[in-house]
C-alpha cells in the first residue's frame, strides 16, 4: 500500500524574494495514485516537491504523511520514500552496480537485498550489460535510467520524480515509464512532474496545475478532459495557463 | 555498520578513478621532493666538494700577489687559473668566456702597497712603544683595492663567503708583513721561522654544530629539509582532488538526494574525511620510503626517520587532518569545480611560501615572519622539523598541535556553516 499526503496551505518565501513561491497550496495525493504536478517554467513545482521530500523547510503550512496504518511522522515517511531529482545526482565515474550499491546501503539495505534488487533492475532497464563500466560513458538515456534505479533500490511506497524523462531517447522513456507503472501497480504512490504533457496525460491517473505558486485545478485525469470536452491535455494547459512566456518569473 | 563500510568503499573508488588527482597527490609530490633535493644537494656539493672555478689575473710586480694566489690554490676551495696578460677592462667578458665563477684582478703596486702599510702601522706601533721618535711617523697609506669578479647568477651570500675567505688570507699576509716590517725597523734583521709558522698558523678552528636536543644525532641536510617540507605541501595540495569532488557532489544533486534518504549526512562527510585522511597518510609513507630508500640510489643522503616514531605519527595525523579540512572548506565554498581547482591551488602555494617550504622563515623579513604564522603549512613543517630535526620533546609539539587542531575546527565549523546554509545538511 502507498503512502498517501495532505498538504495544507503551504506558504514558501525564500529569503530574498520579493514574492512568494508558493500561495497557500493546498493538495491531497492518495496513496496508490500516479499524481502529476504540471504547471509552467517557475510556477513552483520543485519548490512544492523539495518541501514534500523534506530538502527544504516551508514557511507556513502544514504536510501530513500517512500510510495505511495511520498518519507517520516525517522520519518515518523518509524511510519509504524514493526520490529521483531532474539532475543525475549519482557518480559518474562510478559503475551503475557499485552506484546502486552505495544507495542501497544508506537506503539500509542488506548486501543480499542489494544484490538481488541491482539484478533486477539493470536487467529491467536493459543495463545488465553494462553494469560494470563506468556511468560517465553512458548516453543521457542510460544515465536518467541509472538515476531511476538509484529512486527505488528500497521498493519505495512513494517515489517522487522531478523531469524523470527530459532529455531521452523514445526507448529509454518507454523503459522508465513502463517500470513506473510496474511500481504503481505494486501499490507505490507516485508524485511526477513534467513538462512532456502527452506523456503526463497518458500515464497520470491524478494532476494538480499549479502556477505563480498557486493551485489552479486539481482532479482527476478523466474527469478534467470530461470538464473540458477535449482529449488533449495541452489544450487544457494552455487554456487555464495562458500563452505567454513565464520567462519574468526566473 | 554495513552503511559506514560501503560508504568509505565508495570513496575509496571514487579516489581510484580520479586519476589526475591520484598524479597531482603522488606523482607530483614525488617528483618534486626527488628534484628539489637533487638541485639543492648539489648546490650544497658546489660549494662543500666542488671547487669554485677563479681566474686570477695578478698584475702584481711583487711577492704578495703570487703568495695570496698560492693561498687561495692550497685552500683547496678554488681551482686557479692565472692569467697575468688581460686587461682590467676585459675581465668581464673572458670571466663569461671561460666560464669561471669568480674572478680576482690583484692590481700592479699590490705588494708596494700591502708593505707600506705594514710600514705605517708598525711605525705607529714603535712610536708608541718610544722606540722610535715621532718625527719619523709616515704619512697615512691608503690601500689599493682588490677587484671582485662575479658570474651574474651567482647569489650574493655566495660571493660574500668566497670574499670572506680572500679577506682572511689578505689578513694573514698583513699580518706577516706588519711583524716582518717590526723585525727590520728594529734592526733584528729577517723574521725568525719559527714566529712565521706560529703566525701562519694562528687562526682559531671553527667546529660547527646543529641545535638539537640531547641524544639526537640526525644531521640536518638537503634531504632532512625537504622530504617533510614537500610531504607537507603534497598533502594540502589534496584540495585539487576532494575540493572539487565536494563541489561535483553537491552541484550535480548527490547531497540533495541523500538529504531525502534515511541516512546521517555526517557519516557520509566522514568517510570521505577519513579516506583521504588514510590518502595523506599514504601520501607521507610514499615519499618517506622514496627518501629512506630510493635517495641513496640516486646518490643522496637517504632519510633518516627520527626516534620518536609517536611524535611524527601525531604530527602526520594533525597534519592530515588540518589538510583534508581544508580541502572540506575550499570544497564548500566554491561554487564550480574550477573555483575550487583554481582557488584551492593558488592558495596552497601562497601558504607553501607564506610557510617556508621555499625559503626558511627565517630569511623574511620581520612583516612576513608575522603572516607566515597563519599558514596552516608552517605549523606542519615546524612540527615535522620538530621531530625530524630537532629532537623536540611533546612541549615543544603542544603549539603546533594546538595551531592546527584549532585551524581544524575553524575549517570544519565553516564547512558547517556553509552545508547548512546550501541546506545540505
Amino acid at each position: 500500500m502507498g503512502i498517501g499526503i495532505d498538504i495544507q496551505h503551504i506558504i514558501k518565501r525564500y529569503p530574498s524574494a520579493t514574492r512568494n513561491s508558493l500561495e497557500g497550496v493546498s493538495l491531497t495525493i492518495n496513496p496508490g495514485s500516479k499524481f502529476g504536478i504540471l504547471g509552467p517554467n517557475g510556477a513552483g513545482k520543485t519548490t512544492l516537491i523539495s518541501i514534500i521530500c523534506g530538502i527544504i523547510e516551508k514557511t507556513e503550512g502544514n504536510i501530513f504523511y500517512h500510510s495505511d496504518k495511520g498518519e507517520i511522522e516525517y522520519k518515518e515517511f523518509r524511510k519509504k520514500l524514493g526520490f529521483v531529482p531532474q539532475d543525475y545526482a549519482l557518480f559518474q565515474e562510478l559503475t551503475p552496480k557499485q552506484n546502486l550499491e552505495y544507495f542501497g546501503a544508506l537506503y539500509n539495505l542488506n548486501r543480499k537485498q542489494i544484490a538481488s534488487q541491482t539484478d533486477y533492475l539493470l536487467n529491467k532497464l536493459g543495463l545488465a550489460t553494462v553494469a560494470d563500466k563506468q556511468v560517465c560513458t553512458f548516453s543521457g538515456g542510460m544515465k536518467r535510467r541509472v538515476n531511476l534505479a538509484i529512486g527505488i533500490i528500497h521498493q519505495p511506497q512513494i517515489l517522487i520524480l522531478d523531469e524523470p524523462t527530459v532529455g531521452v531517447d523514445v526507448q529509454s522513456k518507454n523503459a522508465i515509464m513502463k517500470l513506473l507503472d510496474e511500481l504503481n501497480a505494486n501499490g507505490t504512490t507516485i508524485i511526477y512532474t513534467s513538462h512532456h504533457l502527452a506523456e503526463a496525460q497518458e500515464f497520470c491517473n491524478e494532476i494538480a496545475l499549479i502556477d505563480m505558486g498557486k493551485i489552479i485545478l486539481s482532479q482527476t485525469m478523466a474527469s478534467l478532459l470530461k470538464e473540458h470536452q477535449t482529449n488533449s491535455l495541452k489544450e487544457v494547459f494552455l487554456e487555464l495557463t495562458g500563452e505567454e512566456y513565464r520567462d519574468s518569473n526566473v | 555498520m554495513y552503511k559506514l563500510y560501503i560508504s568509505i568503499k565508495k570513496e575509496v573508488l571514487q579516489l581510484i578513478n580520479d586519476k589526475v588527482g591520484l598524479l597531482i597527490m603522488f606523482a607530483m609530490p614525488l617528483l618534486l621532493v626527488v628534484i628539489i633535493t637533487l638541485i639543492q644537494d648539489s648546490t650544497f656539493k658546489l660549494v662543500k666538494e666542488n671547487k669554485i672555478s677563479m681566474l686570477v689575473v695578478n698584475r702584481d710586480a711583487g711577492a704578495q700577489g703570487k703568495k695570496l694566489t698560492e693561498m687561495l690554490a692550497h685552500s683547496g676551495m678554488f681551482t686557479i687559473t692565472t692569467d697575468s696578460t688581460i686587461a682590467k677592462a676585459s675581465i668581464k667578458s673572458e670571466l663569461l668566456k671561460q666560464n669561471r665563477n669568480v674572478a680576482l684582478y690583484i692590481p700592479e703596486n699590490f705588494s708596494d702597497n700591502l708593505r707600506q702599510k705594514a710600514s705605517e702601522i708598525g711605525t705607529l706601533f714603535l712610536t708608541d712603544l718610544g722606540v722610535k721618535d715621532s718625527a719619523s711617523k709616515s704619512k697615512p697609506v691608503k690601500l689599493t683595492a682588490i677587484d671582485f669578479f662575479h658570474d651574474p647568477v651567482l647569489q650574493d651570500n655566495y660571493c660574500y663567503s668566497i670574499i670572506g675567505v680572500v679577506q682572511s688570507y689578505l689578513q694573514l699576509i698583513e699580518n706577516n708583513l706588519m711583524v716582518e716590517n717590526m723585525y727590520t725597523e728594529m734592526g733584528d734583521g729577517k723574521t725568525p721561522a719559527s714566529l712565521k709558522n706560529v703566525l701562519s698558523q694562528n687562526q682559531v678552528a671553527i667546529t660547527k654544530t646543529a641545535a638539537t636536543n640531547a641524544n639526537f644525532d640526525i644531521m640536518p641536510n638537503a634531504t632532512q629539509h625537504n622530504v617533510p617540507a614537500w610531504t607537507v605541501f603534497a598533502m594540502f595540495f589534496m584540495v585539487v582532488s576532494l575540493g572539487s569532488n565536494i563541489v561535483a557532489e553537491r552541484n550535480n544533486g548527490s547531497f540533495i538526494r541523500l538529504k531525502t534518504m534515511p541516512t546521517n549526512f555526517w557519516m557520509v562527510l566522514s568517510s570521505k574525511m577519513g579516506v583521504y585522511l588514510f590518502a595523506a597518510i599514504l601520501q607521507v609513507v610514499l615519499i618517506f620510503s622514496v627518501g629512506k630508500w630510493l635517495f641513496p640510489l640516486i646518490k643522496l643522503t637517504p632519510l633518516t626517520l627520527p626516534n620518536d616514531l609517536m611524535g611524527l605519527s601525531t604530527v602526520v595525523l594533525l597534519s592530515g587532518l588540518a589538510a583534508v579540512s581544508y580541502a572540506l572548506l575550499v570544497g564548500s565554498l566554491a561554487k564550480t569545480q574550477e573555483q575550487a581547482n583554481g582557488f584551492g591551488a593558488v592558495s596552497i602555494i601562497i601558504f607553501a611560501a607564506l610557510g617556508g617550504i621555499w625559503v626558511p622563515v627565517f630569511v623574511m623579513p620581520g612583516y612576513l615572519k608575522t603572516i607566515s604564522q597563519f599558514s596552516p603549512l608552517y605549523w606542519c613543517l615546524e612540527g615535522f622539523y620538530t621531530v625530524f630535526l630537532k629532537g623536540g620533546s611533546w612541549n615543544e609539539l603542544l603549539k603546533v598541535a594546538l595551531f592546527l587542531l584549532s585551524f581544524t575546527g575553524a575549517c570544519l565549523l565553516v564547512v558547517f556553516g556553509s552545508l547548512k546554509r546550501s541546506k545540505i545538511i
